[in-house]
């Protein structure tokens, strides 16, 4: 019988041919902490081992991005412990508080290949599913677990076929894709599902439209997702990890559980309305609210195009005098790359301010709390109630209107002031 | 064996923010994470709660993060069980390696409410609404994970399974 992608890859990792809705044990390659949740795995795993070896220090990985560098002694302790365990257990890929998002970091270092299974403490570990891995978000006693023994079990998700109909142009986005996807499928559409998307305008996604839609499967419930590997990301992988690259590929004959179509031919600017990922609109719909701050970032939109973007909109502007303006590149390679490319002066000149990378607002690590009542557009991919401040109000889109709604300093639908030249 | 608690019942979507607020992330002790549960939800749980209760949900319970303490918490706090109509994936899998045990049961936010005695029998999935009168058939936990909650969760089992082989 032909096997999804899914399929393939847990039964490669078991050992055996597995179908969705079976329940195995399979091998891990890469397990990943960071600075929250990560210092539980330690203990967890030193309690569990009595301070024993780990499977494997050159499949486990550590990265600092929630509040890196730490503010309160709390993280900086937890940072700590999970140092010294890099340097007992001879972990080398531990990525210190400069290095930015944690998936986004190890994609960089060519840590992820198609067909790979990686766990982490972060439940946007699948946004790596953008390059054909299955990256899955647990808790803290599965990575003490992987640590230990390298194994975990596994349920094999069943899949549904995502297929995207039509085509949009400028100023719709890939962000305004994916909050078109979390629309349609609602917050449990995906549920433990494996999506495999398809459609002219997937072919066509860059890595960070590619990485922006896997990462918002999440907020459909949704385990993990594929997308057909091009060129351009496979020549990518190969450079950065110095690996052949094979794709991973459904058979044919295998049997996913639906197909849904999704047209977007013409697709709008969308906007997701308080107070939950789903709850998305066209950004025409609610233009004119009043925004007292803007963030531009995240690991669903902290790539150095969706930075771009957001610099083309700001160019030789300046956000209203209201809105305070964060921008918070993904990692320091495309903060690097964001500078040498006048970026930093585009946002600066506006009078938007550029933090380090890192998670930063999306999980409060790091300065941007909101304060009462009052109301935010981030490019993250959450906006629950006293997600990112008790009382606030979060809007998320795109970084297009992210940083037009800044200049206008309210909501302000790009697809009627904008259009690509 | 089938046990007996009372309902603290919840609706859809129950996020992990609100079942353990993020500005808590930063506990480790147990006893500690439990005085949190639910407290963006329901400021009361804490004073209805007693040890052995049951919390019932609707749609995909535990969504967001993948935050453990929202699994840890409502175990210390004296949860015995969740039973939902679904459940979302990673609070799936911290719940079972907690040891704290589930059913997925379709139509029981109708036929259970707040406060209803109940008893469950997570081996068998069957659930007797005590107050109401009613039965519900669940979806027990298959044995490869029932064994895993059985053993205290996924370290204790692990523990167990990889001396004994």
């Amino acid at each position: 019988m032909g096997k999804t992608i899914i399929e393939k890859i847990i039964g490669g990792h078991a050992g055996k041919e597995v179908s969705a809705g079976d329940r195995v044990w399979a091998n891990i390659d890469l397990a990943v902490i960071r600075d929250f949740g990560g210092p539980n795995v330690v203990l967890e795993f030193d309690e569990a081992t009595n301070k024993g070896k780990v499977w494997d220090p050159g499949k486990i990985a550590i990265t600092f991005d929630y509040q890196a560098p730490a503010k309160v002694a709390k993280v900086a302790e937890n940072q700590r412990i999970c140092r010294d365990f890099a340097i007992r257990q001879g972990i080398e890929n531990l990525f210190e508080v400069n290095c930015g998002v944690g998936q986004h970091t190890l994609l960089e270092h060519g840590m992820i290949l198609p067909g790979s299974i990686v766990v982490g403490t972060d439940s946007h570990m699948n946004l790596l599913g953008a390059v054909g891995c299955y990256a899955t978000g647990m808790g803290t006693t599965d990575i003490a677990a992987a640590f230990a023994a390298g194994r975990l079990w596994f349920r094999v998700p069943p899949s549904v076929k995502v297929i995207f109909e039509g085509g949009f142009t400028y100023p719709a986005t890939a962000k305004d894709l994916t909050l078109e996807f979390v629309r349609v499928m609602g917050a449990d559409g995906s549920l433990f599902r494996s999506v495999e998307f398809e459609g002219d305008m997937i072919d066509n996604l860059p890595l960070s439209g590619r990485l922006t839609l896997a990462s918002m499967v999440t907020e459909t419930s949704g385990e993990i997702s594929f997308f057909p590997l091009s060129g351009e990301i496979a020549a990518f992988l190969e450079k950065r990890s110095g690996r052949k690259i094979e794709p991973v590929i459904s058979d044919p004959g295998a049997v996913y559980e639906k197909e849904i179509v999704i047209n977007i031919e013409g697709l709008r600017p969308k906007i997701a309305c308080p107070h939950t990922p789903d709850n998305v609109k066209d950004v025409r719909e609610v233009e004119g609210v009043e925004v007292d701050e803007v963030f531009i970032g995240s690991c669903t939109n902290g790539s150095f195009e969706d930075l771009k973007a957001a610099a083309e909109v700001m160019k030789g502007k300046k956000v209203h005098p209201r809105v305070r303006t964060i921008v918070t590149p993904a990692t320091s390679e495309v903060a690097l790359k964001a500078l040498k490319d006048g970026l930093y002066e585009i946002f600066m000149e506006a009078g938007a301010m550029v933090t380090n990378p890192g998670c930063a607002l999306c999980t409060i690590g790091h300065p941007g709390i909101l304060g009462e009542r009052e109301v935010a557009v981030s490019t993250g991919n959450r906006n629950f109630i006293g997600k990112i401040g008790k009382g606030a109000e979060v809007y998320l889109a795109s970084p297009v209107t992210a940083a037009l709604t800044a200049i206008e300093g309210k909501i302000t639908d790009p697809a009627r002031v904008l259009s690509k030249v | 064996m089938p046990v007996r608690g009372f309902v603290h019942k919840y609706g859809d979507n129950i996020n992990t923010d609100v079942i353990y607020p993020g500005r808590y992330l930063n506990i480790f002790d147990p006893e500690e994470m439990a005085k949190h549960a639910m407290e963006d939800l329901d400021a009361d749980f804490l004073k209805k709660v007693k040890k052995g209760d049951f919390v019932v949900a609707g749609r995909n319970f535990g969504c967001g993060s993948s935050r453990e303490q929202a699994a840890t918490s409502l175990h210390v706090a004296g949860i015995a069980g969740i039973i939902a109509e679904s459940f979302a994936r990673i609070f799936y899998r911290n719940s079972i390696n907690q040891g704290l045990p589930i059913i997925i049961a379709k139509g029981v936010t109708e036929k259970v409410n707040d406060g209803d005695e109940i008893e469950v029998d997570f081996e068998t999935g069957k659930i007797k609404d005590i107050t109401g009168g009613v039965e519900i058939q669940g979806t027990p936990l298959p044995p490869f994970v029932l064994q895993i909650v059985q053993n205290g969760g996924l370290i204790p089992h692990l523990k167990k399974t990889l001396s004994g082989s």
